[in-house]
């Protein structure tokens, strides 16, 4: 259908399509939408971009292959993501059933309980790196007065490093993701549960026939999340343990910025590198949950 | 105040016509009401004549001037939604002013054109409210107020009783009439009820699927329906329709349907033509035995007090017939009934299109 | 007699939840009120409990602490930096794409979701490169931009969660009274979306305040650092005074834990609503 042109009007295109001068509401749109684009480009794109230019060398993969911390890293990785994060969220779970119990002092216990979320990591890992303190450490010191023996010497052994920089990890991140389950708990109708009293449902099976399948949606995708932040953590590592001893404590991420620090550009983006296939897929799985 | 006027105006979402090139006009200070069931394209056309949706084709004129690249607040127009779109954090006297004030007009002027507004419509003692603390009748009001502070050339309202209880949209119904006979704007007001079109408009435009259907006066409408689907959307209850052949036999003319009844018809049409036969409720009269009487069987008795509505088997056919006063039938009675062909309404079978008269 | 049975289990679970959620942070605190000596003495309650290490701190009596206040200002202006030029960003971004539907937003959201789950860790070494392309290394715009790069993709999704659950009928309404773009930004979108603005310049200001691996690696002068920075190098003397460390680390982790339990109700329902969409 043609429109009539008619004096005092701009003419309009011929099926009457878009305009192509910009209307106010448009051109106010892409300027404010501008800033974070230009935030994105300056410091997401290019940076990922050069980073990986800079990783492009295959001479970079074969040295960090040759390299053993790089292969303990990946171990410690994997052990410290795939255990950690089923520690954690299976305790997530058992403890949002706990904090939903109505008693005030369980309200009050829930105040205090967000604490380490709440208090920045730094001084509180470097609180727990003192207690760890094999001579002065108040762990020790508990051990050998209740005992008369020596502890171990916390932080100087790999594996025993490790399990301490885990339960840092959990101690961080336990409240957030317990308070995820809370929400997600608190939104199951309260009638289910009195259906299920009322049928005679056990407090096993009122957990496997009514909170379980309503939570396990929300169960999954934080446990995915969490997998994303939990590779992603620096501080629990590199606050307690340091990388050590003797470079056998790092994971992906301490390993990145270790090279970095000793200049080595190339071999801290190969790293990164190497973590995309363990990144990419879990970004890609919370990409199209949230985009839904 | 200002004519509008339509012109072959069109719309489409992607490869969907919702409205398919209207034409009409909107004389200056006439309360027209658009009407049709959901999806006929009577709020999209009202979008556009606000200026929330792009005309993808005709032109829309508001007092002469094309407005189809005209921003929405360089229209002159006030609009009341659905939902009333009240500012949630604004009180009621900032609602109301906040056109005036995004005009940056003198603080006293806003005052006393928002005073004048809250004395029309008995908001005075709200002003310093907010919506949340209102009534929806008082809320539906604040929106009108919102309206009218603006002095507009047009005022157009989409569905603003939907959201009211039924009392209330009675009411609400006569204070906006009584409003537009004080004020005198040009108003477009587009519902899906056909009783509250009926009630308000000085004109109707009746839609369906994204074209007019016919445009006229509620009582035009009402005793002249240009088509079938006219007949059936205006009135309530809505007028009775049986199919059948048209038989022109000298000067008497009746339409028998399949079942063998014989429904007396008026002038209009040709002899063995396919036609819908329409008569509304109120025109069937109960007789008593006489002739000629199409014969019916009482189905339910529906008392509303000052009338009573029968549900009757006609043939095969469910008839709705409306008798004033009270009456003794029972479910099960025959009855017989007289049709004046005069009230009779003929529409061809195919096509819908009414045949003369 | 079963009843009691439950309240024990209850108290059975939440005893050593309590022990373990406290005892590192009591730990801190304990150290901040001892001297040097019973700190490391392994008791449970000091002896003799001072306040003076807080009045070595805040006098900077110490070589660690030299430059306390410096840093403590530092870490303050940094963080409300990020917090308000994230609110600028993701207020104005999130606008754009819910309520203008301005072409392209779509995918500028989906950049952001993206930049939100690649861990900052791995953003970290690129960024520190590309600081240093653009000079910004050693300054605190550095650090500041950094934290707004991370900040603003969650900023820009919760504001989007809550834009996107106002009335379509409020935007319309003030362009038929005739606001213009920024004034329906300003006047209405604005004071409406007010909770989650709350919500999003807390977190942001948090993330900033709590930052240690970006100002560790984007800042080095001692002039310039902010205090989590300080407070990791306390580690590099072998005998670290950490009587002092802990102290420095409780007035450090105060301010956020107060901000936290003060907004907890904009934080709690704004933050974890958009966390996780089940």
């Amino acid at each position: 259908m043609s429109t009539v042109a008619l004096p005092g009007v701009e003419a309009a295109t011929a099926d009457g399509g878009p305009r192509r001068r910009l209307s106010p509401w448009q051109a106010w749109g892409l300027a404010l939408l501008a800033p974070y684009v230009a935030v994105f480009l300056v410091f997401v794109l290019y940076p990922v971009g050069y980073g990986l230019w800079l990783a492009r060398h295959p001479q970079s993969y074969v040295q960090l292959f040759a390299d053993p911390v790089f292969a303990g890293s990946v171990v410690n990785t994997l052990i410290f993501v795939v255990v950690g994060i089923n520690l954690k969220m299976a305790a997530a779970l058992f403890l949002s059933g706990f904090f939903v119990t109505a008693r005030p002092w369980i309200r009050w216990l829930s105040v205090l309980f967000i604490l380490p979320w709440a208090v920045p990591s730094i001084p509180t890992i470097l609180s727990i790196r003192f207690m760890l303190n094999p001579e002065w450490g108040v762990v020790n010191q508990v051990i050998f007065r209740l005992t008369g023996a020596d502890g171990p010497n916390w932080l100087n052994d790999r594996w025993i490093a490790l399990s301490m920089a885990m339960l840092v990890h959990i101690w961080k991140s336990l409240p957030f993701w317990t308070m995820i389950l809370i929400a997600g708990r608190l939104a199951i109708p309260g009638e289910l549960y009195e259906a299920a009293s009322v049928d005679g449902a056990s407090v096993w099976q009122r957990f496997r026939f009514i909170t379980w399948p309503s939570l396990s949606t929300l169960y999954l995708t934080s446990a995915i999340l969490s997998m994303i932040w939990t590779l992603g953590d620096f501080n629990s590592v590199y606050l307690l343990t340091g990388g050590g001893p003797a470079d056998l404590t790092h994971v992906l991420a301490t390993l990145g910025i270790r090279y970095l620090r000793l200049d080595q550009v190339d071999l801290a983006m190969a790293t990164i590198v190497c973590a995309l296939p363990l990144v990419l897929p879990l970004v890609y799985f919370m990409m199209k949950r949230l985009s839904r | 105040m200002a004519p509008v006027s339509f012109n072959n105006v069109a719309k489409t979402f992607g490869s969907t016509e919702v409205i398919r090139g209207i034409s009409f006009d909107i004389r200056d200070g006439e309360f027209m009401v658009l009407v049709g069931p959901s999806g006929c394209g009577k709020s999209t056309l009202l979008r556009m004549l606000a200026g929330l949706e792009e005309i993808t084709a005709g032109t829309i004129a508001i007092d002469g001037r094309v407005v189809n690249h005209v921003d929405s607040k360089d229209r002159d127009i006030a609009m009341v939604f659905q939902s009333y779109a009240l500012y949630p954090h604004m009180s009621v006297r900032d609602n109301m002013g906040f056109s005036l004030r995004l005009r940056r007009a003198e603080r006293s002027e806003i005052d006393a054109r928002v005073m004048r507004a809250a004395r029309i419509l008995n908001l005075e003692p709200y002003l310093d409210r907010y919506p949340r603390e209102l009534s929806g009748g008082q809320r539906q009001r604040v929106a009108m107020g919102r309206a009218i502070v603006r002095d507009p050339k047009v005022f157009l309202f989409d569905e603003p009783l939907s959201n009211l209880d039924a009392k209330l949209r009675v009411q609400m119904r006569s204070e906006i009439k009584a409003l537009h006979q004080r004020l005198k704007t040009t108003t477009v007001y587009v519902t899906h009820d056909q009783i509250e079109a009926m009630t308000m408009a000085d004109r109707i435009v009746v839609m369906h699927d994204g074209a007019i259907e016919q445009i006229g006066t509620p009582l035009e409408l009402y005793d002249r329906p240009d088509n079938l689907f006219v007949a059936q959307f205006i009135g309530s209850p809505a007028m009775n329709v049986v199919r059948g052949t048209l038989r022109r036999t000298g000067g008497a003319a009746h339409v028998e349907t399949a079942d063998g009844v014989r429904w007396p018809a008026g002038s209009g049409g040709v002899d063995g033509q396919g036609v819908a036969y329409g008569v509304r409720p109120d025109h069937l009269e109960l007789v008593g035995g006489g002739e000629p009487a199409v014969p019916g069987e009482i189905v339910v008795v529906e008392p509303t007090g000052s009338e009573t509505e029968l549900v009757v088997r006609i043939g095969d056919a469910q008839i709705i017939v409306e008798t004033h006063g009270r009456t003794t039938l029972q479910p099960g009675d025959t009855v017989g009934f007289a049709i004046d062909p005069a009230n009779v309404h003929l529409f061809d079978q195919a096509s819908g299109a009414r045949l003369a008269p | 007699m079963k009843r009691l049975l439950t309240e024990a289990r209850l108290v059975l679970i939440g005893i050593p939840v309590a022990i373990w959620t406290l005892l590192p942070i009591y730990h801190m605190f304990l150290f901040s009120i001892s001297t040097k000596e019973e700190a490391f003495s392994g008791e449970l309650w000091p002896a003799h409990p001072t306040l003076r290490n807080f009045g070595i701190v805040f006098r900077e009596q110490n070589y660690f602490l030299n430059h306390f206040w410096r840093q403590f200002a530092n870490s303050l202006l940094i963080a409300v930096a990020v917090g308000a030029i994230t609110l600028v960003v993701a207020a104005g971004a999130a606008f754009s794409i819910s309520r203008l539907r301005t072409r392209g937003g779509r995918l500028v959201l989906n950049c952001a979701l993206f930049t939100y789950f690649i861990p900052a860790a791995f953003l970290a070494v690129p960024m520190y490169k590309a600081m240093g392309t653009y000079g910004l290394l050693n300054t605190q715009w550095a650090l500041i931009l950094a934290m707004v790069t991370i900040a603003s993709p969650y900023a820009i999704w919760v504001l989007k969660q809550a834009s996107d659950k106002l009335p379509w009928e409020l935007d319309e309404a003030a362009r038929i009274d005739g606001a213009s773009p920024l004034q329906l930004f300003r006047l209405v979108y604005l004071p409406l979306i007010a909770p989650s603005l709350v919500a999003v310049g807390t977190y942001a200001l948090l993330l900033a305040w709590n930052e240690y691996l970006y100002a560790f690696l984007l800042l080095s002068n001692d002039k310039d650092i902010t205090l989590p920075v300080a407070l990791g190098h306390f580690l590099s003397a072998d005998d670290s005074p950490w009587e002092l460390l802990m102290t420095t680390g409780l007035i450090y982790a105060l301010p956020p834990a107060a901000i936290y339990y003060a907004f907890k109700r904009y934080m709690v329902t704004g933050l974890t609503a958009g966390a996780v969409k089940s």
